[in-house]
């Protein structure tokens, strides 16, 4: 009863009393003001913090992302034509993310030379693609080694294993029967624009049906595949014709291999040309002659309508040893 | 308050010393008070600053990344260790301040510090950086390097980044 009586003395004595007063509402003022600047920074560094482990979470999904492309280049086929490369490819991923392929890297190792070719090739899980690029390598060759790679926009790079040898050789080989094959793709004919000159040079016109007043040029691709394993160069002597049979009237007609340049025009006598192993080259044939080209006195055509056989007659050297190749190709239809 | 009380408190002094001294001290308790205050503002403002600055350097350099495409060394004369880079990251404007070229067990070699990038099509990129998705490349010169030989070459950015990629020579 006694300490109750005393409080509510103090108490009445605190409120009657100002005196203090001030320094109280002072330091609460103070220690309110301390208090809000505090919490300023305190929740200022903690926004901070925030975005820094948003940029890590960010940083992590990234590498995540990265580990888990899984882009495949499987198949890989290299053929050469002068000091073009071309690089067959099938790109597969087997990842859990979808992949943007940027660049393609090739490098002959033969000479340690390399090229780059910007490629723009986008692939959803699971897509699986087969792609053809071709880059240019200086003084590059067929018999040489190439070794490439894929570079993704993630930073990743995809190696290109390339297809074991023997079985794809076989395979090729027996497009052609022998070691050249021959590239029913390309199989074209030109008209003349002039005495040595071809027309439409170098598109032509599809060769299966062929015009039987006109005087053409057959071309075609050649690809040497040598099988041997010695990666020998064949070289094809003037002795090489396409041969056109009318099976309906029993008539032939031949063409014989001649050189034509980058512009379209026949040469007048004929040197040798050599394809390296794996090498493609597009071969002309147009003289009526062996060896040489005159212009109007060798023009050639088919001179008969109806369906008619081409045979290819390659005769020439591979390596040190004599070759000669019969392909029994396509059929074509004069009209 | 009457005017006699006026009058009084006029005319005689008794207290004033104490009234003064007191608006005095109130008046510098006030001002000191002001002045703590405004500093301490300010120091919490400079710390939110440094702060933020250092933070955004960090997220920065977190951003950055180069995928190295090829190191090639060309063994004949001039020597020189070409190093093709994309920035695969997600910032823009990464620099190349300094390359170290290292051997396999990480002895530096050689340093060097003035990098001019190109670009693939050997033209020299404009603002010598690389931004998003942008490849380019630079070239040393006499790097000093045995052939069939394993290194390492650490790309340092002007962020304070550093990548590292093994080849050989």
């Amino acid at each position: 009863m006694t300490i109750n009586l005393s409080l509510r003395q103090k108490f009445r004595k605190l409120l009657t009393n100002s005196k203090g007063f001030s320094s109280v509402i002072g330091t609460t003022f103070m220690v309110l003001v301390m208090m809000f600047l505090g919490t300023s920074v305190f929740m200022w560094t903690l926004s901070q913090n925030t975005l820094y482990n948003e940029a890590v979470r960010t940083r992590n999904q990234e590498e995540a992302d990265r580990v888990n492309e899984g882009v495949v280049a499987l198949g890989g086929n290299y053929s050469v034509s002068g000091e073009d490369v071309t690089v067959l490819a099938i790109l597969k991923n087997a990842g859990s993310v979808a992949a943007q392929l940027v660049n393609l890297w090739v490098l002959d190792t033969n000479q340690s030379k390399y090229t780059n070719k910007l490629v723009n090739l986008n692939m959803n899980p699971g897509d699986s693609k087969s792609v053809v690029y071709t880059v240019f390598i200086p003084e590059t060759g067929a018999n040489h080694t190439f070794a490439s790679w894929f570079v993704t926009a993630r930073g990743n790079t995809v190696p290109l294993e390339r297809e074991l040898g023997e079985s794809v050789l076989v395979a090729q080989v027996a497009q052609g029967i022998g070691y050249l094959a021959m590239d029913f793709d390309k199989f074209k004919y030109y008209e003349y624009a002039s005495d040595y000159g071809l027309k439409d040079f170098p598109t032509g016109s599809g060769g299966y049906s062929v015009p039987t007043a006109e005087q053409v040029v057959f071309g075609l691709r050649l690809t040497n595949y040598d099988p041997s394993g010695g990666k020998r160069s064949l070289t094809l002597n003037s002795h090489s014709l396409i041969w056109m049979y009318f099976p309906t009237i029993g008539k032939q007609v031949n063409w014989h291999i001649v050189n034509v340049d980058a512009n379209g025009t026949i040469q007048p006598t004929y040197s040798a040309i050599t394809l390296a192993y794996q090498e493609t080259t597009t071969v002309y044939f147009a003289s009526k002659s062996d060896g040489s080209f005159s212009g109007a006195n060798d023009k050639v055509k088919p001179g008969s309508g109806g369906p008619a056989a081409i045979n290819l007659l390659l005769l020439g050297t591979i390596g040190s040893d004599e070759y000669g190749q019969n392909i029994p190709f396509v059929s074509v239809y004069c009209s | 308050m009457d005017s006699r009380k006026v009058w009084k408190l006029l005319h005689r002094r008794r207290g004033v010393s104490v009234v003064v001294s007191n608006v005095i001290l109130t008046g510098a308790v006030i001002a000191v008070s002001f002045a703590v205050l405004f500093w301490t503002q300010y120091r919490s403002s400079a710390y939110n600053e440094e702060y933020s600055e250092a933070m955004n350097a960090d997220i920065a350099r977190l951003k950055e990344r180069l995928a190295f495409e090829y190191v090639f060394y060309n063994t004949t004369s001039p020597k020189t260790l070409s190093v093709y880079l994309m920035n695969c990251g997600t910032i823009n404007d990464t620099t190349v301040k300094t390359v170290y070229v290292t051997t396999s067990t990480g002895e530096p070699i050689k340093v060097f510090s003035s990098i001019t990038l190109m670009n693939f099509n050997d033209d020299e990129i404009a603002d010598q950086d690389l931004d998003r998705g942008e490849e380019g490349y630079f070239v040393l010169s006499s790097p000093g390097l045995a052939p069939d030989t394993s290194y390492s070459v650490r790309v340092v950015t002007g962020r304070g980044s550093t990548f590292d990629h093994k080849f050989i020579a």
